[in-house]
């Protein structure tokens, strides 16, 4: 594959504050990669420099090989889809698609042609006069990637588009991108921080927290093989323990050795253990014993707080458990994910405090944000 | 509830446009009084358009106005742009600020300090006069800007501001995204801003009064300088004009601003309305354009220039009929010298505004007509030149008593053009004849009620002192304590203190007994209603004053302006003058002719020309003269305090 973006070493600080802390990243022709993590990690920042409205304090972005950090953002080969959109208002659905190539000084057929191919593509052929004020959230979002696309780039970015959609118009959506990426063969940079539409849509996911890239990889190495604790818990639910490697294939938490999987640790090496929910299975008896705490019915599953030793474990269960029974638990080796210890280890992964409205909070926040 | 609130909804609509509703009414009036409509008629429509010196003000003010919108609209806009980028909050808030300081000063303020630095840039430069079309112009932009700021800022910041964003990544320099997207986006502001700017220019009166130099008068100027006589019904008809334009222009906005109303409907009429509104602006600009080239084209006449400042409607100026004196002087100067001359005229609204824009020294004029008292303090302070008589052998026919009068006891300064003097004025229907004759009517409890007495401090002493046989030039306090005694007595019969108002309240019947000035009982008598007969005498002891031409050091072509004063004194002009200010006359060739005095009636010439022959003796025994700052001080006080009583 092709490499089309590579940023090496990119910093940038605003007032003082550090938004991204030496980011180095390689973008390939007709990938669908997507930069996540929460507000403030400098995943925004990271697409803004790409498309040209900010430069880096230091480090290098090239194009194709070719230095662009002196390019303006109209000389760049990429276009954007902004959050909001950013339609003209005083332009109709035609005039918004056809705007670039207008630009360009495109004789009006070839425009009228081109126009109408796009306006296909996203689903919108009679939609030409129309006002864009008066279209709905869905159809606004199609208009702007129409309009990004239609001077083919070799990339478009994509700016946590579907952040102001609801959830169901959100999901067609995300099938919809991922078709026209198909179908068109642009690469897409696309910034979220719903780790869901992350792995669902992506071939890679760059995780980002605190300006500093934590992870890249497919979606299922980032969702199996977390490296560190940040990784662990913002993808999907973890209990992340504190533990020993004792020695290859042999951990130690709770109290207890546990089979595992892993090797290349040194001996007796501090390290964190992390189990995802599902990956529990409540037996009578168990490795580990605990106190059911909360019972939650979520449809497909219960999710089960238990108790054990004072460290509180998510479990995701068919089976159904009631608050205040004692009950066994059992992980396969398999499950039992090993990582090194790092600057966040015992920051995450205890349900100690852990409630659903918490977390619809945090993620309301994280939307406000640009 | 419903009903009160519709009534409180039809009484605030009756006090914002009764006064409009009034004016438009009277405009219409087929005669000149106030109090009494007396038919319909397009009289004054018909007067306006044929008073050349008003619509050059209006032609004037739309210039000044249009000029100073879109000049003010396009460096706001910009000024608004460079304001919304700043980067830092601390210097944004401080250009916010800074950018407001014209909006919150007081007017008289930022007037009176653009006309200082005017004066003080033309004075380094050796400009002999640092006021003209293009300080005024400044002067507005200086007060329009802020206004347009403040409509563009927050058009800006409610802007989306990834939308610029959006047309630079999709192909457009930042510039290009300023034009095909910032601006259509602000736009509503800009056109906001625009017409703001215009209408705020339009109706300017104190920055314009500080900044106007000479021969560049706007229309709110132009209408207080009315003000030595009763502005004209001519006003009211412009005035109604105005509005309705005004409104048309507003009604004219508000449709293409709300223009589409509901939601399918409107977009595809959205951005038809903003072409609309960028034709409109373009449209302006044009307009402008052509004004400018034409105010730069009239702005360097070849022919010599004879700068005149006098009173307001002082001159007779061809309306009702009149003979135009200014185009006559021109005429008669072509036949008599041989080439043309253009005469600029503007006017004043007191003795002391000619004074305080004479000594700024930014303005130059070369014919003044002044008070008496003024001519004697010019003279003092070497303001004026002495005349060439050579030049003005017209002189000859200025009656006898008219000449080495105190103010100018060798004539060398002044060559008088008109004089007047303070009578009572009463309503022969309702005062008794046995009751007139001296002041004593104002102080007689029979008209107790009806009596007006005039609200200014020395006009008003000076009745008391009449009565009392006092001297009104007196610098013993204890005579004003005297003639503030009187006052005090005559108060609780007194109606009302009025100036200007006095010609409603006589001429509808509201008071029988005035004390006013004699040329002015004439405009008072032709507007009265029906069942009051006014009727004026002049009590033997009275004040009387002259009004005349002199020329100020500053004049620039001193033998034109001789001309001038030599053409004033021919017949024609001096009768039509005469005949169209109704004040009496110092030359002989008017008051000795018999067409004139045909024309004006034998009452009217009875009272301006009682006895000529001791004129000068009666002027130099009665009549006001200059008292030193602190007599008019001590003066003010006494005055106030019986104000206050």
């Amino acid at each position: 594959m092709r490499k089309i973006i590579e940023l090496k070493n990119v910093s940038k600080a605003f007032d003082g504050q550090t938004v991204l802390d030496n980011v180095s990243l390689d973008i390939y022709d007709n990938e669908f990669l997507t930069l996540l993590g929460p507000s403030g990690c400098g995943k925004t920042t990271t697409l803004r420099i790409i498309a040209g409205f900010e430069s880096p304090d230091s480090g290098s972005l090239s194009f194709l090989g070719e230095d662009i950090l002196s390019l303006p953002p109209h000389r760049r080969n990429v276009n954007t889809v902004f959050q909001r959109y950013a339609l003209f208002p005083h332009l109709n659905v035609f005039e918004n698609i056809a705007f670039p190539l207008r630009e360009k000084k495109v004789p009006q057929d070839e425009i009228r042609g081109k126009v109408d191919e796009m306006l296909r593509l996203v689903a919108l052929t009679g939609f030409e006069k129309r006002s864009v004020t008066s279209l709905s959230g869905g159809q606004q979002q199609r208009v702007a990637i129409a309009r990004a696309l239609i001077s083919r780039p070799k990339v478009l970015l994509l700016d946590e588009p579907l952040a102001a959609l609801d959830l169901k118009l959100r999901k067609d959506m995300q099938q919809e991108l991922k078709n026209i990426q198909k179908a068109t063969g642009i690469t897409f940079v696309f910034v979220t921080h719903d780790q869901e539409e992350a792995l669902s849509m992506s071939d890679t996911v760059v995780v980002m927290s605190e300006g500093r890239i934590q992870q890249i990889g497919t979606p299922i190495d980032i969702y199996n093989e977390p490296r560190n604790a940040f990784v662990a818990d913002f993808i999907g639910e973890s209990n992340i323990l504190s533990g020993i490697m004792l020695q290859d294939r042999l951990v130690r938490f709770s109290g207890r050795d546990f089979p595992c999987v892993d090797e290349g640790f040194a001996r007796n090496e501090p390290v964190d253990v992390v189990i995802r929910p599902e990956d529990v299975v409540i037996v009578p008896k168990g490795q580990l014993r605990g106190t059911v705490t909360s019972v939650t019915f979520l449809g497909v599953h219960y999710e089960i707080i238990v108790d054990i030793g004072g460290f509180k474990w998510m479990i995701q269960t068919t089976g159904f458990a009631d608050v205040g029974d004692e009950i066994g638990i059992y992980v396969d080796p398999e499950n039992i994910h090993i990582m090194k210890k790092s600057e966040y280890s015992g920051l995450f992964g205890d349900y100690s405090s852990f409630s659903n409205e918490f977390d619809e909070l945090s993620d309301a926040e994280s939307e406000a944000e640009p | 509830m419903k009903t009160s609130a519709k009534i409180y909804t039809a009484l605030i609509m009756l006090f914002l446009f009764a006064p409009i509703a009034i004016l438009l009414i009277f405009s219409f009036n087929a005669a000149k009084s106030l109090s009494v409509f007396s038919g319909f008629s397009l009289y004054w429509y018909r007067e306006l358009f044929r008073d050349a010196e008003t619509l050059g003000a209006v032609r004037n003010t739309l210039v000044l106005a249009l000029s100073a919108a879109v000049l003010s609209t396009a460096m706001g806009t910009a000024a608004a742009v460079g304001i919304f980028r700043l980067r830092s909050k601390v210097l944004r808030a401080a250009y916010d600020t800074v950018t407001n300081i014209p909006m919150i000063n007081p007017d008289i303020i930022t007037g009176i300090s653009l006309m200082l630095m005017f004066v003080f840039v033309g004075r380094l430069f050796g400009a002999a006069t640092s006021l003209n079309f293009w300080t005024m112009l400044i002067a507005h932009i200086t007060f329009c800007l802020p206004y347009v700021i403040l409509q563009v800022l927050p058009k800006l910041q409610q802007m989306d501001a990834s939308l610029p964003e959006a047309a630079m990544d999709l192909g457009c320099t930042p510039f290009r995204a300023f034009l095909k997207v910032e601006i259509p986006e602000i736009m509503p502001g800009i056109v906001t801003g625009l017409i703001m700017a215009f209408t705020l220019s339009l109706d300017d009166f104190v920055i314009s009064y500080f900044t106007a130099g000479n021969g560049f008068q706007t229309l709110p100027i132009r209408i207080y300088n009315m003000t030595k006589k009763t502005v004209t019904p001519k006003m009211y008809a412009l005035s109604t004009i105005i509005f309705f334009t005004i409104l048309a222009l507003l009604i004219m906005t508000n449709l293409i601003d709300t223009g589409p109303g509901v939601e399918k409907q409107e977009k595809k009429e959205r951005s038809a309305a903003s072409k609309r509104r960028t034709k409109l602006a373009f449209g302006i600009g044009a307009v402008l354009a052509v004004g400018m080239a034409a105010v730069l084209f009239l702005g360097a006449p070849k022919k010599p220039v004879l700068n005149v400042y006098n009173w307001g409607e002082y001159i007779s100026d061809g309306s009702e009929d009149s003979f135009d004196v200014l185009q006559g002087f021109e005429d008669w100067y072509l036949a008599n010298y041989g080439h043309e001359v253009e005469v600029n005229y503007t006017t004043f609204a007191s003795n002391e505004d000619m004074y305080a824009k004479l000594s700024s020294g930014a303005v130059s004029y070369d014919v003044i007509v002044p008070s008496d008292y003024m001519i004697a303090r010019m003279r003092e302070e070497g303001m004026l030149l002495p005349l060439d008589f050579d030049n003005i052998p017209n002189y000859q026919y200025i009656g006898e008593s008219f000449k080495n009068l105190y103010y100018d006891p060798d004539n060398l300064y002044s060559v008088p053009y008109t004089y007047n003097f303070t009578g009572i004025i009463y309503d022969a229907n309702r005062v008794d004849e046995a009751d007139t004759g001296d002041w004593d009517l104002l102080w007689n409890p029979k008209y107790a009620g009806q009596i007006l007495q005039f609200n200014n401090s020395r006009d008003a002493f000076g009745t008391a002192q009449y009565k009392l046989g006092l001297d009104v030039n007196s610098d013993d306090p204890a005579d004003w304590q005297a003639a503030l005694a009187a006052l005090k007595e005559q108060q609780p019969l007194v109606k009302s203190y009025v100036m200007d108002e006095v010609y409603n309240m006589m001429e509808s019947g509201e008071a029988a007994v005035c004390t006013y000035y004699a040329g002015d009982y004439f405009i008072m008598a032709d507007a009265q209603a029906p069942g009051v007969e006014l009727s004026f005498y002049a009590p033997e002891r009275t004040n009387y004053f002259v009004d005349a031409f002199c020329i100020p050091t500053c004049c620039q072509n001193k033998e034109l302006a001789e001309a001038f004063i030599n053409y004033m004194l021919e017949y024609e002009p001096a009768v039509a003058n005469a005949e169209y200010i109704c004040y009496g006359c110092p030359n002989r060739l008017v008051y000795e002719d018999g067409a004139y005095a045909e024309d004006m009636g034998e009452e009217a010439m009875e009272i301006l020309y009682p006895n000529l022959d001791d004129f000068g003796e009666k002027y130099e025994q009665f009549a006001f003269r200059n008292l030193s700052p602190a007599m008019l001080g001590t003066i003010n006080t006494l005055w106030e305090e019986l104000k206050i009583n």
